[in-house]
């Protein structure tokens, strides 16, 4: 394996590669490498069951055309469906130091330090969960947090109720492929009547060359429960295009609620296009309580292709559901992302916020679809969609889906696209600040309402990032 | 948006019995003009090749192209103008009128005023045949801004009524022409074929009633061409009032060129299912397009609208307003598009559907959308879909009025924005009482 020089490390500071030994499967996906994986993380039997099920269906299904998407076929036998970093440390419990100086480097305190004390964090190195911080103080609550192949070993029951209900294996092309291979991700379960004390965090990393990284993600809140989650992503810079398919599956009983942040930064290939994360993520949750709340925040900078769409499926009774989303390309990139909230409960209610901002040679759409089921009654869906175009020769596109299906629902939508103001920038100017400085200030103003959703340390990190991105891109 | 497989539904047969070689020969014996001919051959050829819409086309997927019953339906033999005059009450309003029946059409001018001004108001067929040059350039489909589907070819190939309306440079054509269709033929298909050029500086307005029976089952296949050239100045009203048994897929294209406006009206009351394609291209630079429409569905009927608002020039403007209402377990759909093409700068584009879900069991999907490909403009959309408010009806019966008296009067309020916009104040009425009828069925 080449090691990659970290001083090629431009504008995307998460480029570096860390040279680990790492412990893979061979190229390429059959019934074989699926075993291979599933005995890799120890797994019962059933779970292997699950996965040559969904497997075999996703042998009968094909690739998804319909988003404003243009990109390559992907060979799905050239990809290496699992890599670990090889343990040298005698004890299991102690982090490689290599690794730890690796997400040291992404700013993932791995060792509990005073700062960030406030956020447990689960961190999955390729394909395997390398630590999960703050074990104790959440397990004296109760509360499981870890990765989902301890969670497939330890707690059997929980994950066999609720794994695939909420994605079933069948749900799209992609998440038939995730049931499959999928390696890590982080496992949640938050009992009765509890409030998480902290921010619960999971950091993924893509390190190894021609891997592809397939986490599944699955949080309980059960009654009266709350969680805040948080999750961040980051590549090194390649010249190949890496493919991360991820399944999400939030569950919210009674009166719980569940809030989801994501801050993606995958690399998104260089100026010309080339090398790039292929993203290809279903995210879903599931209100299946009376008064249960699902939040996606999501600030999506980068990645080569996106292709994203976290939902909500409201079926308690007064549940509410919630999508706010910056979304930010530069350069070549395409994303197509955006919410689903789907009301069959009665007095459900939704808000989404979509700030998409294209720059460069870029294409931004935004695609969601709000049906409202016809024995739904007293629905009420908001939704605003806004498009902000840097340059002219990106592009900016809007398709939002409604479909009302009770006479006693009441939908609105709203969408705008339009170029960064002129008269802001000017009057910015004028106050002496620089043309760069001044668009930032601009287009953090525009992103603000979804920035606020954020935890502070996230949104200070959004915030830096949004002006990371657009660097350049003026003029 | 899942990936799971949709049972693939049946479809039409690619060739229809009369839509055929065999009917494309029968009707070329009654084309007398060689350019119509050869456009007939040519769209013929695309019309082979393309594939039937299904309910896996994008387009499609709200409306089953397989319900239409094309199959079934006996295209009626090209019309011919022929003395088939019944008078009507709304002649008066006009300056020419054009009455369409399954056995013939007849052109009648109520004075001199548009012979006076130049207009010519012919069949295709015979404008085809003598000024060729004058007919060509707008047989091109150039107005068409998406590439020809199915049902464009068929309409290009198989027209069985054709007119071509023309304005000189300059004229200013105040009380325009009607076209009223009024088919009482059972299991017949009608497909007219219209083509307007409005030259230079010139005004003018049409209006088309297009009317069956509900008790026989009819079919038409209508495509309207605009061409409003510079500075000309365009307006369409078409009122769709067929009868609860027929069927309509009409695919419409309006191009305007510089400093041109073009301005279309569309009103669906009637038909069983109904497709409607319009198209409208703001092709030269400060151009404009007010669209506008109302559509009513109840009982079960089924009405979709699709919508392009096209910027291909830089300093274009368009305008659109659709309002609808469904009621019983009528359904509607309106899925509408704004177009910037790269390089359209300096673009104003606004498109708003309002839908109002009068009782449990209609429904009403409304998508529309953005495509953006140039910076430094202004392009929006918003989409309202709900009942009335409570709160206004409230208001009303505090003030004295009956339920059904306030829901009428919000109603009516709600579809007047559109209504103010229709020229003549008998086709007010008519869309006044069409909203009437339809609150009381």
């Amino acid at each position: 394996m080449s090691t990659e020089s970290t001083a090629i490390l431009d504008d995307y500071k998460y480029g570096f590669y860390t040279d680990i030994e790492t412990d893979s499967v061979p190229k390429g996906l059959n019934e074989e490498v699926i075993a291979l994986i599933s005995g890799k993380k120890g797994e019962p039997e059933w779970m292997l069951e699950w996965r040559l099920k969904a497997y075999r269906w996703w042998l009968r299904q094909q690739e998804p055309k319909w988003a404003h998407l243009d990109y390559p076929p992907v060979d799905f036998q050239d990809i290496c469906y699992y890599s670990a970093p090889k343990k040298k440390g005698e004890q299991p419990d102690e982090i490689d130091a290599e690794l730890a100086a690796a997400f040291e480097r992404l700013g993932v305190p791995l060792q509990e330090r005073n700062h960030l004390a406030g956020v447990a964090v689960d961190a999955v190195f390729d394909s395997v969960s390398v630590a999960t911080t703050h074990r104790e103080t959440l397990a004296e609550k109760g509360i499981i947090f870890c990765s989902i192949s301890e969670a497939i070993r330890e707690h059997p029951e929980l994950v066999k109720k609720y794994l695939g209900t909420v994605v079933p294996y069948t749900d799209n092309y992609y998440a038939s492929l995730n049931s499959a291979v999928f390696t890590d991700g982080s496992f949640c379960y938050i009992p009765k009547g509890i409030r998480c004390p902290m921010d619960l965090s999971t950091y993924f990393r893509i390190n190894a060359l021609d891997t592809g990284q397939f986490e599944r993600t699955l949080i309980i809140a059960e009654e009266g429960a709350y969680v805040s989650y948080l999750e961040g992503c980051t590549a090194p810079m390649r010249d190949r295009n890496q493919l991360h398919a991820a399944v999400v599956e939030l569950i919210a009983l009674d009166d719980a609620e569940i809030k989801y942040a994501t801050v993606q930064n995958w690399y998104a290939g260089d100026k010309q296009g080339k090398g790039g994360i292929y993203n290809f993520v279903t995210k879903r949750g599931h209100c299946r309580g009376e008064r249960s709340k699902i939040s996606w925040t999501q600030v999506e900078a980068g990645s080569a292709i996106t292709w994203k769409y976290p939902s909500v499926i409201l079926e308690g009774d007064y549940s509410s559901g919630a999508f706010y989303s910056v979304a930010v390309t530069t350069n070549k990139m395409q994303a197509d992302t955006g919410t689903k909230m789907i009301h069959i409960g009665n007095h459900t209610k939704s808000t989404i916020v979509s700030k998409g901002i294209s720059a460069g040679d870029s294409v931004n759409s935004y695609r969601g679809l709000v049906q409202v089921l016809p024995d739904a009654y007293h629905c009420r869906n908001y939704s605003n969609c806004d498009s902000m175009l840097i340059g002219s020769t990106c592009s900016a596109n809007t398709f939002p889906y409604i479909e009302s299906e009770n006479h006693t629902a009441v939908v609105e939508h709203e969408a705008t696209t339009s170029r960064v103001s002129e008269d802001q920038i000017f009057y910015l100017r004028s106050r002496g600040l620089s043309e760069e400085d001044a668009v930032s200030m601009v287009v953090n103003g525009f992103a603000r309402e979804v920035f606020k959703q954020l935890p502070l340390e996230f949104s200070v990190e959004a915030i830096k990032l949004l002006e990371m991105k657009l660097e350049g891109s003026i003029g | 948006m899942t990936g799971m497989t949709i049972a693939q539904p049946e479809k039409i047969d690619t060739l229809l019995p009369g839509l055929d070689n065999e009917g494309l020969a029968r009707v070329q014996a009654e084309t007398p003009s060689k350019l119509l001919q050869e456009k007939r051959a040519a769209a013929y050829a695309d019309y082979r090749q393309l594939a039937w819409p299904t309910v896996r086309d994008e387009e499609w997927r709200r409306t089953d192209p397989s319900l239409f019953p094309l199959a079934e339906m006996q295209r009626l033999p090209d019309l011919a103008a022929q003395d088939v005059w019944t008078a009507h009450p709304w002649d008066a309003e006009f300056d020419v009128v054009v009455a369409v029946r399954p056995d013939g059409f007849a052109i009648r001018h109520q004075n001199h005023t548009a012979r006076e001004l130049g207009i010519t108001v012919l069949p295709l067929a015979e404008a085809a045949a003598t000024r060729p040059d004058g007919v060509e350039p707008y047989l091109r489909g150039k107005a068409l801004p998406t590439p020809s589907g199915k049902f464009e070819a068929l309409n290009d190939a198989f027209w069985n009524f054709g007119l071509f309306l023309h304005l000189p440079a300059g004229v200013q054509w105040e009380r325009g022409l009607l076209v009223r269709y009024e088919m009482d033929q059972p299991d017949s298909l009608l497909i007219p074929r219209l083509v307007v050029v409005a030259e230079p500086q010139s005004r003018g307005m049409m209006v088309e009633r297009l009317q069956s029976p509900d008790d026989i089952r009819f079919m038409a296949v209508p495509q309207r061409e605009l061409y409003v050239q510079e500075g000309a100045d365009f307006k369409l009203v078409s009122l769709q009032e067929w009868g609860l048994n027929s069927y309509q897929v009409s695919n419409d294209w309006g191009l305007a060129e510089r400093d041109a406006n073009l301005n279309w009206i569309t009103l669906n009351f009637g038909s069983a299912r109904s497709k409607m394609k319009f198209g409208g291209d703001v092709a030269g630079p400060n151009s404009a397009a007010d669209m506008d429409g109302i559509f009513f569905a109840s009982g079960e009927q089924h009405m979709d609208q699709r919508t392009l608002q096209i910027h291909s020039s830089p300093d274009t403007y368009s305008r659109l307003l659709y309002k609808g209402a469904v009621k019983d377990v009528g359904r509607s759909v309106y899925q509408g598009l704004i177009i910037a093409r790269p390089g359209a700068i300096r673009v104003d584009a606004y498109q708003t559907n309002n839908n109002l879900v009068l009782n449990e069991g209609a429904r009403a999907d409304s998508i529309p959308g953005l495509l953006i490909d140039a910076d430094d403009l202004k392009c929006s959309h918003g989409s309202t879909t709900g009942n009335l408010d409570p709160e206004q009806l409230f208001y009303l019966r505090s003030r004295g009025l009956s339920e059904a008296a306030a829901r009428r009067a919000l109603i009516q309020g709600f579809f007047e924005e559109v209504i103010d916009r229709i020229p003549q104040a008998v086709i007010r009425e008519q869309v006044h009482q069409h909203i009437e009828q339809k609150m009381e069925s």
